[in-house]
Order: structure tokens, then sequence, then C-alpha cells
């Protein structure tokens, strides 16, 4: 006889976001970078905005911040990436 | 927003001569979600009014989903949410039987909350130690967005639900052992015991909540933790039924905000919950505090741990193949759950001092690498082994940071004994480890990068045994003493943090009920 099992596993379903469509150019396009706020991440940052604006001609770089890097960001600083074209996201130290 | 003492606008719904409750929300507002049901408990003692700034659709599921028991209706044109002003939802608005606002509540505070229910002759409505925060911003109010969202009602909303649907029956085949099926698709490294229904039904039997009642939702995936997935993996883990009592706390324990499980489960640090049980649950469950505390001695300390770790990576999905990006991990990923050693303690346990009383049973978590061993068996005197615990201190998450970190220092009976001999109370034992715990100003030095040494103009500087030092620890508070292990052998221990306080996590203790 077959056993039946109770599944244990995390069932909740949720809907899935397709992605943005990815961007043929960087120029003239409004860029977001997000620092979670992981020591060093910033002067990655200022050389990754440098590089946008002289290398490739991006028409705004938005620089976000989040509180802590141990948690999600909270809802302003989603706010002020909410119109980029695309956002970079530096992960670690 | 119309003030306290103001008249409030008209509104069809309002019953008057009588107190209204009028409750303006959005259907995506987690924090609505978590609001709103807390009423329903009110709903015969006030008339409830919800005024919804989504469409019918969205409304009519967000009612079916958050069970409310009052009426609710769809503020069309947001024109009562422009009459009413408030700047974010949930905003209640308790009017007295003149229509006067009588007391305002913005967003989730169970402070207010149950001042409210106080002021409709109710019990209090919102426990603390019900998983959710006690304070919770809301979202911005529609009316205030530069383009109205109203109408636009968003049929994928995933709701905070107070249940959920019963878990998936699996069948495997006659030809497939279900141990090995069970390791396979549900296991970490190790066999767990094949939740079949009939041992998932004596663990529901063993607790009085309804199967499909959501406990949590378990960071990083935020999976729902019904009754039901939480006993499927208290089999799995072997757990006995009654383990089920402490299981449910713990589940809400590990995803209170403040303790901040998502960050725990995803960080590349050493950091694993680790569970500390006091009080009378110890004898009643068979919890272990005595020597091999840590370790392999007993069946409720080890299982215990064991779900905890099991539903974190099953219904939270915290995988250490996948989102779980821990460098070296940690062993007390298996489990790691251990109960204070109360009978060779002659202070006040953990419990007590974390403000509950010492026949209430409680589990405290806390995000914490492996313990560090401490030996001091020559010491004559208390101070000298205080001193070996302080130098064990100092080496906490990287020897030069200071002042970010905590830590849980677990001294042995022994050590316990000579301190008080020499008359240490609990107190004095964490002043002394928080004054004599530093690091030494000469191993800082110019042109040095190393871990901590960047933040050194911050840190407070203090003197130990004549040497200046910068101070290890923030406050006094950053320092949690436990007792326990066996009454032979001098070994103490220190276990260092994770990232703390609100930018990180902090030590919670939930009760166990009887």
């Amino acid at each position: 006889m077959p056993h039946t099992l109770v599944s244990p596993m995390n069932e909740t379903v949720v809907s899935a976001s397709a992605p943005p469509a990815r961007l043929q150019s960087l120029s003239g396009k409004k860029i977001g970078l997000l620092d979670i706020s992981k020591p060093g991440g910033s002067f990655f940052l200022d050389r990754l905005e440098k590089v946008f604006r002289e290398r490739y001609h991006v028409a705004e770089v938005i620089r976000a911040r989040k509180p802590t890097y141990t948690k999600n960001a909270p809802e302003p600083v989603i706010e002020q990436l909410r119109h980029a074209d695309a956002v970079v996201e530096g992960l670690a130290d | 927003m119309i003030a306290e003492g103001q008249i409030a606008p008209a509104l069809p719904a309002l019953q008057p001569g009588k107190p209204n409750l009028v409750v303006f929300f959005e259907t995506d507002c987690p924090t609505c979600q978590i609001t709103l049901p807390y009423l329903n408990s009110l709903k015969d003692s006030v008339n409830i009014i919800g005024i919804s700034q989504d469409d019918e659709s969205a409304t009519r599921e967000f009612v079916t989903q958050m069970r409310l028991a009052f009426p609710v209706e769809v503020d069309r044109g947001l024109k009562l949410s422009r009459a009413f002003d408030p700047q974010s939802v949930p905003t209640l608005f308790l009017l007295d039987k003149a229509g006067q606002v009588q007391r305002t509540v913005v967003g989730l505070d169970k402070a207010a909350l149950n001042a409210l229910a106080a002021d409709v002759g109710r019990p209090a409505i919102a426990p603390e130690h019900d998983g959710m925060p006690a304070w919770k911003p809301g979202c911005g109010s529609r009316h205030l967005e530069p383009e109205s969202k109203n109408g636009d009602g968003d049929s994928s909303i995933h709701f905070l639900r107070p249940t959920a649907e019963r878990a998936s029956r699996i069948s495997v085949p006659d030809d497939v052992d279900p141990v090995e099926y069970s390791i396979d698709h549900f296991g970490d490294a190790l066999p767990v015991v094949p939740p079949t229904i009939e041992r998932v039904q004596k663990m529901l039997a063993a607790c009085s909540v309804p199967a499909e009642t959501v406990i949590a939702r378990v960071p990083p995936c935020y999976g729902e933790a019904t009754v039901e997935k939480i006993a499927a993996n208290a089999v799995m883990a072997g757990c006995p039924p009654e383990l089920m009592r402490v299981l449910l706390p713990l589940v809400r324990a590990v995803c209170d905000e403040r303790f901040n499980i998502h960050g725990v489960q995803a960080t590349t640090h050493f950091a694993a919950p680790l569970v500390i049980i006091n009080g009378p649950v110890r004898q009643q469950l068979g919890f272990w505090s005595q020597r091999n505390v840590f370790s392999n001695v007993a069946r409720a300390n080890s299982t215990l741990g064991r779900a905890l770790q099991l539903i974190l990576l099953n219904v939270g999905g915290g995988r250490p193949d996948g989102i779980d990006m821990s460098t070296l991990g940690n062993p007390g990923k298996f489990s790691y759950c251990i109960a204070e050693n109360e009978e060779e303690n002659p202070w006040e346990p953990l419990h007590v001092e974390r403000g509950f009383a010492r026949d209430q049973s409680a589990v405290t978590l806390f995000a914490a690498e492996p313990p560090r061993g401490v030996s001091e068996h020559t010491a004559q005197r208390g101070k000298t082994i205080l001193k070996a615990v302080a130098q064990a201190l100092a080496t906490v998450w990287s020897y030069r940071l200071c002042g970010r970190n905590e830590a849980v220092v677990v001294l042995c009976p022994e050590h316990v004994k000579s301190l008080h001999r020499d008359g240490f109370t609990r107190q004095q034992v964490r002043q002394f480890l928080f004054e004599n715990t530093g690091v030494p100003l000469r191993h800082y030095k110019e042109n040095d990068n190393g871990e901590g040494t960047q933040l050194a103009s911050t840190y407070r500087r203090i003197t130990i045994d004549g040497e200046p030092c910068y101070q290890k620890f923030r406050a006094l508070e950053s320092l949690h003493i436990v007792v326990a292990g066996g009454t032979a052998g001098k070994f103490s221990a220190v276990i260092g943090s994770w990232a703390t306080g609100e930018q990180g996590s902090q030590m919670v203790t939930y009760p166990i009920p009887d």
C-alpha cells in the first residue's frame, strides 16, 4: 500500500512578476544605485556612477541607501528607485 | 486629518447615539492586514465601519481572506478619505456617542489598540507575544497619492491571512522507502521521520489550535507556517507531540520582526538561532540543562532545535544550498537548544531578568555564533574566573571591533559556585564583565585597516588593570548571563552575536503557555 505523507514544505502561493525588458543601451537612461550600507559599498558605487556617467552617458543616477544591510529595503527607499530604468544593488563588503 | 475632539464628517453607516469606529484601510497594505483582524473582537461593543480605499473585488477578497467580522464599504472616489483625511492607513477613528473623535490610532500600535478596547469596555485585543510587532507604520493614504490608484485593485495581492489551506498529501509509491523519500525531498542532510498522516495527526491532537491556523510567515520566503506544517516538520525532527506546546510560541518568536530571522537566515555570518528554555516546562517536557547541555543528550532539546531548523528550511526557504549564504555555517543549524540550569543558579534566571515570573515557562532566542569555551580551573577567586571570561568576550565578532555586538555568557555551575561564594550577584557579574572587557589601544596601529580599526574614534575609552583600552561592549544589556552545564568541570562558554539592536537582531523572549 502506498504511504501518504503530509507535505512539510512551503506551499504559499505567490504571484511571479515578469522581469522588465533588458535595456539595450544605458545612454540617456535613469539608473538607480542602491547602497545596502555595508562598509566599502559607497566606494564601489561612487566609481560605478562615474563610469555610468562618463562612459555610458546615463541621463541620471539616483543614489539610494538602505538603513541596514540586515533587513529588506523599507518602502521609502523602494520609492526612491521606483522610476529608475535599471537598478544596481551592491550586495556585499 | 480630523483631530481628536472634532465632530466627524457624516457617514451613512454611522449609528447615531452609539460609539462608532471608522477604519480606513488598503487591501494591499501589510500593516492593514495585520491590524484589522484584531478589531473582530470589538464588534459587539462598538459599531465598526471599515472603509476600503480599493475597489469592490479587492475589498471582497480582503474581507474573506482576513475573516473580517464587521461591515466594510468601498470609498468610491475616495470621498470619505478626503473628508476624514487620514495621512496613512490603517487609521482608526473612535467616535463617541456625540460623533466626536475620541481617539485616533495610526498604523499598527498595540498599546493604542488596547487603550481603544478599554475605551469601549473590552479587555486587551492585541497581545504582546503573538509574533506581531508592537508598532508598525502603515502605507500612505490613497487620496494623498499623486495618481489615485483607487480602482486598480490588484487581484494578485498575497494576503497576510489568518488561516491557509491544509497541506498537500503526497502519495509515495509502494516500491519507494518513505524514509528515503523524505530525506530526498524534505530533509536537511540527516535522516527524518516520514510525516505520515497518522503521525501528524498525533501532533495536531496535542495542541488546541486548528491545523489551518497560520502561526507566522517564515522568512526569507515568507512561507505560511500553519499549525499543520509545523506539526509535519516536528514529526520529521522526531519531536514527541507534547513539544507542540513549545513549538508554536517558538515559531512566533523566531518570526518576531525584532529577531530579524530574514537577515539571520541569509547572512554570510555564522549566526543561527540559539533557543534557551526556562521555567517549569524544563521538567515537564524533559529539557536538559546539565552536562552536555549543548550536545546530544536529551530528546526534547535536540528535536525542538531540529524542528525549528527544518521549519526554517522547508517553510522559510532558508536552504544552505540557496538563500542561506553563511560562509562557514554553524553546527547549531542542525539543532541549537539548551535549557538554563536554574537549580544551580543562585541568582534570577534569564527569563525572570527579561520580565517573566519564575514559574512562567519561556523561550528565548539569540542570533548566535557557536559557543567558544573558557577553561578556568586554577583560579582561586571569582574575579579571576571573570577575567578569563572577559578575555574570551574581547574576541567576539572580531577582536578590534567594539560597541557593535552582544554575547551570551554561559556560566558553568562550578564557576557560579565560586562567584556566589565571593558575593557576586548576577548584576555584579555583568557589571564586572562590562567594565573589564576591552581591547588595549596598543593593538590599534596607524595605517592599519583591519576590521574595527576604522571605527576606533567612536569607541569609549576605559582603563583595565592600568592599561588604556577601548570598551568592548556598548551597554550592560549587551551581555546576557545564563547558567548551564554539569556540576563537574570548570568550563564556561561565551557565545557571540550577529549584528545587533534595531540594525540587526534583538534577543526575544516569549511565554510558553501551560
